[in-house]
C-alpha cells in the first residue's frame, strides 16, 4: 500500500459519488487506472451502487396513484 | 405559475419507489406520496420555478413521513465508524478469489447478491436508509441531501459510509445462506 493507495481508498466514496473537485477527481482517476488493487476495489464499489439503483428501480408508482397526481395537477385552480 | 405544478407529476415514481423503502410497504407508501403531494399542491405557491423540484418534493416527503414516526422515535445506533465501506470486496478476497481475474457483474450476479438488495435496504435502521436512498437510488448530491433532511454534509457523509457497509453486509449474509431457507424467508 502506498500513500497514493491510501489517499484514493480515503476519497473513493467521494470519488464514486462526483463529489471531489475537478483536479482531485482527475488524481483519483489516475491512480486507479494505475494501481490495479485499487481499481478492483473501486470497480466493485461501482457495480453495487448500480445494483442498489437498478433493483429500486423496479417499483413504479401504480396506475391509480399516477391518475390522482395527474387529477391534482390537471385541477390547479391558480389563474390571476 | 398555474402551469408548474403540472411539472411535478413526473416525480411519481421517484418518490413511490423511495417511499416504499421508507414504509416497507405498498399501500403506506402510496398514502405517503398522496400526502407529499398535497403538501406540495398546497405550498406549490412557496416553490420557485427553476430550481430542483425534485429536492423540493423529496423534502416535503421526508418531513410527512418523520412527522408520521414521531410516536415510535428512531433510536441512531451507536457511531463506529468502520475502517472501509467495501465489505463485499474484502469478504471475497478473504476466500482466496483470484479477484483480478473476476468481472465484478460477474461475481455479484453469480453470488446472487442482488436477489435481497430491496429487503437489505429496508432492514437498514432509517436515518441510514434515507442517505443511501437519496444518494445512491435517487442520486442526489451530498449537499441536496444535506438539505433535504436538514442534517449537516458531514453526517450525510458518515451515514452513507456506515449504510453501505451495513448493506453490503447484509446482501453478504443473505447470498450466504442456504437457498432454501432464503426462499422460506422471502415468501413469509
Amino acid at each position: 500500500m502506498s500513500k497514493d493507495c491510501d489517499s484514493t481508498m480515503d476519497r473513493l466514496s467521494l470519488y464514486l459519488d462526483r463529489e471531489l473537485s475537478e483536479p482531485e477527481m482527475r488524481q483519483v482517476r489516475v491512480h486507479l487506472d494505475d494501481c490495479p488493487p485499487c481499481g478492483k476495489i473501486f470497480d466493485f464499489q461501482a457495480e453495487l451502487k448500480r445494483l442498489v439503483r437498478k433493483e429500486c428501480c423496479t417499483d413504479d408508482a401504480p396506475t391509480r396513484l399516477r391518475e390522482w397526481v395527474r387529477k391534482l395537477a390537471a385541477q390547479d385552480p391558480i389563474q390571476p | 405559475m398555474s402551469g408548474d405544478f403540472s411539472g411535478f407529476e413526473q416525480h411519481v415514481d421517484a418518490l413511490y419507489r423511495s417511499a416504499l423503502r421508507l414504509t416497507r410497504k405498498p399501500e403506506d407508501a402510496q398514502d405517503l406520496v398522496q400526502e407529499t403531494y398535497l403538501r406540495a399542491f398546497r405550498y406549490r405557491n412557496r416553490f420557485t420555478p427553476g430550481t430542483n423540484e425534485k429536492a423540493w418534493l423529496f423534502t416535503i416527503m421526508t418531513n410527512a413521513f418523520r412527522n408520521r414516526g414521531r410516536q415510535h422515535r428512531v433510536i441512531e445506533e451507536p457511531i463506529d465508524e468502520p475502517a472501509n465501506d467495501h465489505y463485499i470486496y474484502d469478504q471475497l478476497r478473504r476466500e482466496g478469489l483470484p479477484l483480478h481475474l473476476m468481472s465484478p457483474e460477474q461475481v455479484i450476479v453469480d453470488r446472487g447478491f442482488g436477489d435481497e438488495v430491496k429487503r437489505a435496504l429496508e432492514d437498514l435502521p432509517l436515518p441510514m436508509r434515507m442517505v443511501v436512498v437519496l444518494v445512491d437510488v435517487e442520486e442526489f448530491s451530498y449537499k441536496e441531501v444535506a438539505a433535504i433532511l436538514g442534517i449537516k454534509i458531514g453526517t450525510v457523509m458518515s451515514r452513507l459510509h456506515r449504510g453501505r457497509r451495513a448493506l453490503q453486509k447484509r446482501l453478504w449474509d443473505y447470498a450466504e445462506r442456504p437457498r432454501s431457507s432464503r426462499v422460506a424467508v422471502g415468501s413469509s
